[in-house]
């Protein structure tokens, strides 16, 4: 924990200075009526700057290394495989549509979380995908991105 | 609609991992179709909802649904053991009916008359309110201040994306046309309050088996016995949750520790605390419904939510084209007494269906962690992407998802940053509408008396935990130097 936030505060104090450096560069600072569009941003990056740069020193001297926080073994690749699974369907959100790749989503993770069987899966996947379909297809009227099948 | 909201509530509350935050902002795309009177409705029932929903879980299983009913645990997961489950749910269920509707009675009471008073800010008392309540939410967010001044930082920073308000000017775009318009809150909040808490759960769900609830509630109406002896509790609790609740900031979370605390202060027999006192349950439950009630009173009267919940309905007010504020008592008065009346309704659905429903409900708490995770994140992606039928808003649901785990694994405030977020742009215009009225510069803020009160409150807020800081760095040095 200790070294995460040294790294931390150490990114924010980066992102501090670009942003307040960025408004000035960029934006107006006093505008014909008040304050121009540079005023709020530079303000914001300067005392975000003061605050990362409190947290690095906190955690400069801070000696116990702290607890542990990255998960590991089991929790870890969980956590990796529900994110990975995520990140897949939304990429491919395009190419499967909504609706189907809804189901298929689900069939995978919910298999592969859970070990049930695969009628409980398809179960649970068909069911979750004509809800979806149902309240934001059909009533909401959103335009759900479609697939090679029509929906 | 208000049964609606009540019932998905109570569900949502009673799956641990989804809190009124989550629920809330998932729901929210839900909304888009219906006129806002009807949308604020089912949103304020499902708020109520999932504050009971999560007493469920609290009793049963010993994990809170969210983070209001924490306190709830200590008592009611005993009183659970002792085979007690239904009278603690039962007790809460009508500590939160009465608290609810007392609520509902001091909302109506006091929001006209604090509406009509705030008409006379201007923008130097706005943004001194908007100061306190982002620095209060922020003092109570979480255990380390320093983490949660930094979460609304980010909040704030992020909330100068896009457009400028005054000067139409296209701000820290990055050349990404999808952003010049700003980053909209509901996909950040989706992310880090829906997503966020899957990923969380996805880690945990794998080191411990979630314990069985026990079904079979017979008795979930407690005996008049019970009754009376929680009474002055139930009241307790509602008048300090309610006060708690009011302040901009200060939400259901800080007034059930609050009332727990004071209700074992006040009791006669507090080692009974901890181990299935009934007065454990009421008190804390009561304190948490009225504060909940009470969060909307600065939120429709100011324009200031009071936790993260209301920061997101206000979020869905501004989406609908509404203006929270003093104004929209005067505008809209058909939406905030449909507003108010909704909420009465709302608890008394809330006493039938907890009373009557439990069983139904417990019954949800059995289904799987594996299944339910996939379900909840196929719900905020066709959530996110609804709001604009936007694969960038998807995108930016999933990064935020990322942060939001990461916020969470190391400490930080996902609310506080969501509050920064949607105050942000109004703070912004707040304050530079303060310096192109004022000949003093920022001394305007001292000028007024109101603005003056407000910003030294906030003021106050910061320089408390630096100073506890200080404190605690000076004494630690002290035994070096002797």
């Amino acid at each position: 924990m200790r070294n995460t936030d040294r790294i931390t505060a150490a990114l924010l104090l980066a992102c501090a200075v670009a942003f307040s450096a960025g408004a000035l560069k960029y934006y107006k600072w006093w505008g014909a009526a008040g304050p121009g569009p540079a005023f709020m941003p530079f303000w914001l990056g300067l005392f975000m700057g003061f605050l990362a740069l409190g947290f690095l020193f906190k955690s400069l001297k801070q000696k116990h290394p702290g607890d542990d926080w990255l998960p590991r073994g089991e929790g870890l690749r969980h956590m990796l495989v529900v994110l990975g699974a995520s990140v897949a369907f939304v990429v491919l959100l395009k190419v499967t549509g909504m609706i189907l790749g809804t189901a298929l989503f689900l069939v995978g993770l919910v298999r592969y979380l859970g070990r049930h069987g695969w009628w409980v899966c398809v179960t649970v996947a068909a069911g979750a995908a004509g809800f979806n379909w149902l309240v934001f297809a059909h009533w909401l009227r959103v335009p759900l991105p479609v697939g090679p099948l029509g929906f | 609609m208000a049964v609606c909201g009540v019932t998905v509530g109570i569900l949502i509350g009673a799956l641990p991992g989804i809190g009124p935050p989550s629920g809330v902002a998932m729901l929210l795309p839900l909304t888009f179709g219906m006129d806002p009177t009807s949308g604020i409705i089912m949103l304020a029932a499902l708020y109520a909802g999932t504050m009971y929903g999560g007493t469920i879980t609290a009793v049963l299983i010993n994990t809170p649904g969210e983070s209001a009913s924490v306190v709830t645990c200590l008592d009611g997961y005993q009183m659970a053991l002792k085979g007690e489950a239904g009278k603690a749910l039962g007790i809460a269920a009508i500590g939160s009916f009465i608290a609810g509707t007392a609520g509902v009675v001091l909302l109506m009471l006091v929001s006209p008359a604090l509406a009509k008073w705030s008409l006379s800010f201007g923008p130097p008392e706005t943004f001194a309110l908007m100061l306190l309540g982002l620095t209060t939410v922020t003092l109570l967010a979480g255990d380390d201040p320093l983490k949660g001044y930094i979460s609304m930082m980010v909040g704030l920073m992020l909330a100068m994306v896009g457009y400028d308000i005054i000067s139409g000017d296209a701000r820290y775009g990055l050349g990404v046309p999808e952003m010049m318009d700003g980053i909209d809150f509901l996909p950040v909040a989706i992310g880090l309050f829906g997503l966020g808490e899957v990923l969380f759960g996805a880690e945990e769900s794998s080191k411990a088996q979630m314990a069985k609830g026990k079904v079979g509630i017979r008795e979930v109406l407690p005996r008049w016995v019970d009754f009376v002896r929680a009474k002055w509790s139930i009241f307790r609790g509602t008048v300090m949750g309610f006060a708690v609740g009011v302040l901009p900031g200060a939400g259901p979370t800080v007034a059930s520790f609050l009332a727990y605390t004071v209700e074992k202060r006040v009791s006669k027999s507090p080692e009974e605390f901890g181990k299935g006192a009934i007065e454990g349950v009421a008190a804390p439950e009561s304190a948490n419904n009225a504060a909940a009630t009470a969060a909307m009173v600065p939120m429709l009267t100011l324009g200031i939510p009071g936790s993260a919940t209301t920061a997101i309905m206000l979020g869905g007010l501004m989406m609908w084209g509404l203006r929270p504020g003093p104004m929209l008592f005067e505008k809209n008065p058909q939406f905030v007494w449909g507003l108010i009346a909704s909420q009465y309704i709302a608890n008394v659905l809330l006493l039938i269906m907890s009373t009557l429903a439990i069983p139904l409900f417990v019954r949800a708490l059995r289904i799987p962690y594996s299944i339910l995770m996939p379900l909840i994140i196929v719900f905020c992606v066709t959530g996110a992407y609804s709001l604009k039928n936007s694969l960038f808003d998807v995108g930016s649901m999933l990064v935020f998802g990322v942060i939001g785990y990461l916020m969470k694994k190391l400490g930080y405030s996902p609310a506080a940053l969501v509050l920064a977020l949607v105050l942000g742009p109004l703070a912004e215009r707040a304050l530079r509408q303060s310096l192109i009225i004022s000949d003093a510069g920022l001394g305007i803020l001292f000028q007024r008396p109101i603005s003056a009160v407000l910003t030294l409150a906030a003021l106050l807020a910061v320089a408390v935990p630096v100073g506890r800081a200080l404190l605690a760095l000076s004494r630690r040095r002290a035994p070096v130097g002797q």
